[in-house]
C-alpha cells in the first residue's frame, strides 16, 4: 500500500484520521451514534446530511472543539496518525493548531489583516523574527488566494473586507499555523455564489497540502469539491464512500432519498 | 404536504367593517394615546424636579462662588516682625496698626469693632506674603484679604440693614466703617477661588473644598485600584471559566443581592473589619476607598459580565480554532473587546461611590480637617462628608457654601457620567 507512487499521488489512500465507535452526548441528548469513519490524507472529505444530523458535532470532535461545551461527552476513539487525540497526553490547544478550523460565518478578529493571520504563529512561537512572520503571513494569504487583494492594506481591519474575502482571510489564518487537517464547517453558507466559487476553487487547491473535511448543506458543493462523502442522518453515519459512488449509486435507501430531495 | 391539501378554512368571511371591530380599533388607538401621554407626563415630572433641585441649589449656592475682599495697606514694621522668627512675630499688632491707619478718626473701641470686618485669616495671609518676600519688612504691604462672614453676607445683600441693631450681627458703627471702605473703592467681590483651593476652616470666608477634593481623589484611587482588578477578575472567572452549577448560581444571586445592600451596612462592615480588626487608620481615605470598593464591586462585576457576554462567541471560537488557550482567548480577544463596556460600568460605579456618605460617616471620614491629607493614610474628608459637615455648621456663610459644594459634586458626577457615555459612543462596536 505505502509505496512511493502512492505517497505522491493526490488521491492518497493513507488514512489521516480514523474514528471508531464515536458517541457524543449533549447532556441527555445522544447526538452522535457509533460513528466509524476514515479521513484520507490529502483529500477532501464532505459531510452531508439534513440539519441537526450531527455532522457539525462530529466535525467539532476532530479538533476537540466540543471540549469547550461543559455538558458535552465524547466516547470512542479518534486517532490521528495513530495517536488518540482524546488521550490525556494530548493538549487540545496544540491539537487545534494542528487541526485548523474555518467556521460557517466569517469571523475575523477585529484586528488588522496582518494580525489576523499572524495571531496563530505568534501564540505558538513559530517564528523567531519579524521577517519570518512576514513571510508566513504572505505565504498564508497567497495560499488563501487573498494576497493580491490585500497586499497593499495589511494594516486595514480584517472586518472591513467583503464576506468572501473575510472567509478567505479566516482560511489564511487557519493555515498559518501549518495544520495537517483543515476542518470547514459550512464555509460558504454565508457567501454569495461568486465568493463561494472562489472558496471552492481554493479548497481544491488546498487538498494538495492538507486533508480537508468540509461540512456542507449543498450537495452540489459536496459533489464539486470532495473525493469522499459521508452521509449523516439522525446522528448516525449512514453511508460513506467515494463521492462519485454516493451520488450516482448510493447503497442505502436513506442516502438515495436525501440526494434526490425526498428527505431533509 | 398531504395535510395542507385537506385543511381548508371553513370559517365565515371576516367582516372588516363590523362596528364592534371598528370600536375595538378605536379603543386600541386611545390606549396607545394615553400611554404616550403618561410617558410624556412622567418624563416632564422627572425633568421638572431635576430643574427645581438644580435651580434651588444654584439660587442659594451661586453667592458662594464670589467672596467679598477688602484691599488693605499693612505697614510691616521691623519692630513687630522679626525675620528670624516669622511665626513668633506679633501679627495681631501688625493688623491692628493697619486697621488704625485705615480709620484714623475711630477710638479704641471703634477700631476693635472695625477690625472685625477683616477675616480672622487675614493676619496669616499677611504673614505668608512676608514669608514669600522678606524685603517687605520695614515697608508697606498692599494686599486683598477676605472680609469676615457677616460682612460678606451684608455685601451680598443677605443682611437687612433695616433690622433692629441688636437683631443683626453687624452693628451700625461697623456698617458705617464698611460703607466708608466701599466708598473708598477698597471693597471688591472677585471669584472665590478659595472655595476650591482652601482646606476646611471654622470661618466660612476661608473654608474651601481642597481637603475634600484630595480626600475624594484618594478615595477614588484606592477604590479604583482595588475594585477594578478584583471585579474584572471575578467577572472573567464567573463568565469564562466557572462551571455552571448550583454553586455558581448561588454566587450570581448573591452578587446581585450585594448590589442592593444599603451602603450604610458596608460602612458598619468596614468599621468592624478594617478599623477594629485590621486596625487601619481611622477616617483615612485608604479605609474609605476599601469600603467604596466593596460597594462598587457588585456593580463592576455585573457590568463586566454583561460586557463579556456581549462579545460574540464566534470570536472565541476563532481564537480557540487557531489553538489559543482559554486564558489567551480571554486576554487577547474577549477582554479587549469588552473593555469599553467594562470602563463604562466602572466609571458609573465610581460615580455612584463618589457620592456615598453614610459609610464614610461610620468610618470617621467626617472629621474637621483644616489641612488636606498628604497620604491616603491620613485622616481626611470627602466631598459628600464635607457637604454634611458644612450643612451642620451654624454660620450663615456655610448655607451658600453647602449648596456650592453640592453643585461642585454634581458637576463632577455629570462629568464622570459624560465620560462614560463618551467612552460607550466612541468604542461601541456593532457585530
Amino acid at each position: 500500500m505505502k509505496d512511493i507512487r502512492m505517497e505522491s499521488r493526490v488521491d492518497s489512500t493513507v488514512n489521516k484520521i480514523e474514528a471508531r465507535h464515536v458517541q457524543v452526548h449533549y447532556g441527555t441528548t445522544h447526538a452522535i451514534k457509533d460513528v466509524n469513519v476514515d479521513i484520507r490524507d490529502r483529500a477532501v472529505t464532505a459531510f452531508i446530511g439534513p440539519s441537526g444530523c450531527g455532522k457539525s458535532t462530529f466535525l467539532r470532535c476532530l479538533n476537540r472543539m466540543n471540549d469547550t461545551i461543559a455538558t458535552c461527552r465524547v466516547e470512542g476513539s479518534i486517532r490521528m496518525e495513530g495517536q488518540d487525540i482524546y488521550d490525556k497526553s494530548v493538549d487540545p490547544v496544540q491539537l487545534r493548531a494542528k487541526v485548523g478550523m474555518v467556521f460557517q460565518k466569517p469571523n475575523p478578529f477585529p484586528k488588522s489583516i496582518y494580525d489576523n493571520v499572524a495571531y496563530g504563529p505568534r501564540i505558538h512561537g513559530m517564528t523567531s523574527s519579524k521577517a519570518e512572520l512576514d513571510q508566513i503571513v504572505e505565504t498564508s494569504l497567497r495560499r488563501a488566494a487573498l494576497w493580491g487583494e490585500v497586499k497593499d492594506r495589511l494594516n486595514a481591519p480584517g472586518t472591513g473586507l467583503s464576506g468572501g474575502q473575510q472567509q478567505r482571510l479566516c482560511i489564511a489564518r487557519s493555515i498559518a499555523t501549518s495544520p495537517e487537517v483543515l476542518l470547514m464547517d459550512e464555509p460558504c453558507s454565508a457567501l454569495d455564489p461568486i465568493a463561494t466559487a472562489q472558496v471552492e476553487e481554493l479548497i481544491d487547491e488546498l487538498r494538495a497540502d492538507f486533508s480537508v473535511v468540509i461540512v456542507t448543506h449543498s450537495m452540489q458543493q459536496a459533489a464539486r469539491v470532495s473525493q469522499h462523502t459521508a452521509f449523516f442522518h439522525l446522528g448516525s453515519l449512514v453511508e460513506y464512500g467515494q463521492t462519485g459512488q454516493i451520488f450516482t449509486n448510493p447503497k442505502d435507501p436513506r442516502t438515495e432519498s436525501y440526494i434526490t430531495g425526498k428527505i431533509g | 404536504m398531504p395535510d395542507m391539501a385537506q385543511s381548508s378554512d371553513t370559517r365565515a368571511r371576516f367582516d372588516w367593517t363590523d362596528p364592534a371591530y371598528l370600536e375595538r380599533i378605536l379603543k386600541r388607538r386611545r390606549a396607545e394615546f394615553w400611554l404616550k401621554v403618561g410617558g410624556v407626563v412622567s418624563i416632564s415630572l422627572a425633568l421638572g424636579f431635576l430643574a427645581l433641585m438644580v435651580s434651588s441649589l444654584t439660587a442659594t449656592g451661586y453667592k458662594a462662588f464670589t467672596q467679598t475682599h477688602v484691599t488693605i495697606e499693612v505697614p510691616i514694621s521691623a519692630e513687630h516682625v522679626d525675620e528670624a522668627d516669622i511665626f513668633g512675630s506679633k501679627w495681631r499688632v501688625v493688623m491692628k496698626e493697619a486697621v488704625a491707619q485705615m480709620f484714623p478718626d475711630l477710638d479704641k473701641a471703634g477700631l476693635k469693632a472695625a477690625a472685625e470686618i477683616l477675616s480672622d485669616g487675614a493676619q496669616y495671609m499677611v504673614r505668608d506674603a512676608v514669608i514669600a518676600d522678606p524685603s517687605l519688612i520695614g515697608g508697606v504691604l498692599t494686599i486683598d484679604v477676605p472680609v469676615s462672614d457677616p460682612f460678606d453676607q451684608m455685601n451680598k445683600g443677605l443682611v437687612d440693614r433695616t433690622t433692629a441693631e441688636d437683631k443683626r450681627r453687624v452693628d451700625d458703627a461697623q456698617i458705617l466703617a464698611f460703607d466708608s471702605l466701599a466708598a473708598a473703592g477698597r471693597i471688591s467681590a472677585p471669584l472665590n477661588w478659595g472655595l476650591l483651593t482652601n482646606a476646611d476652616s471654622r470661618f466660612p470666608e476661608l473654608a474651601g473644598l481642597k481637603g475634600a477634593f484630595i480626600g475624594t481623589g484618594y478615595l477614588l484611587m484606592v477604590c479604583f485600584a482595588i475594585a477594578l482588578p478584583v471585579g474584572i477578575g471575578a467577572a472573567i472567572y464567573l463568565e469564562e471559566f466557572a462551571p455552571r452549577n448550583r454553586m455558581s448560581d448561588f454566587i450570581e444571586v448573591n452578587i446581585n443581592n450585594l448590589a442592593a445592600v444599603p451602603s450604610v451596612v458596608f460602612g458598619l462592615l468596614a468599621l468592624a473589619v478594617f478599623l477594629n480588626w485590621f486596625g487601619l487608620p481611622r477616617g483615612s481615605p485608604l479605609v474609605g476607598g476599601l469600603t467604596l470598593a466593596l460597594i462598587s464591586l457588585p456593580t463592576i462585576i455585573i457590568a463586566t459580565r454583561a460586557a463579556l457576554k456581549a462579545v460574540p462567541p464566534s470570536i472565541r471560537e476563532a481564537a480557540l480554532g487557531v489553538g489559543a488557550s482559554r486564558q489567551q482567548v480571554v486576554f487577547h480577544h474577549v477582554l479587549p473587546l469588552a473593555m469599553p463596556g467594562v470602563m463604562t460600568g466602572t466609571i458609573l460605579a465610581m460615580a455612584h461611590a463618589i457620592g456615598e456618605t453614610a459609610p464614610l460617616l461610620l468610618i470617621g471620614m467626617n472629621a474637621f480637617m483644616t489641612s488636606a491629607a498628604a497620604t491616603p493614610l491620613d485622616s481626611a474628608t470627602a466631598l459628600p462628608t464635607q457637604i454634611f459637615i458644612w450643612a451642620d455648621s451654624p454660620e450663615r456663610g456655610f448655607v451658600s457654601r453647602t449648596s456650592a459644594a453640592i453643585l461642585v459634586l454634581l458637576t463632577i458626577l455629570v462629568m464622570m457620567n459624560g465620560l462614560a457615555i463618551w467612552l460607550r459612543r466612541r468604542f461601541e462596536r456593532r457585530w
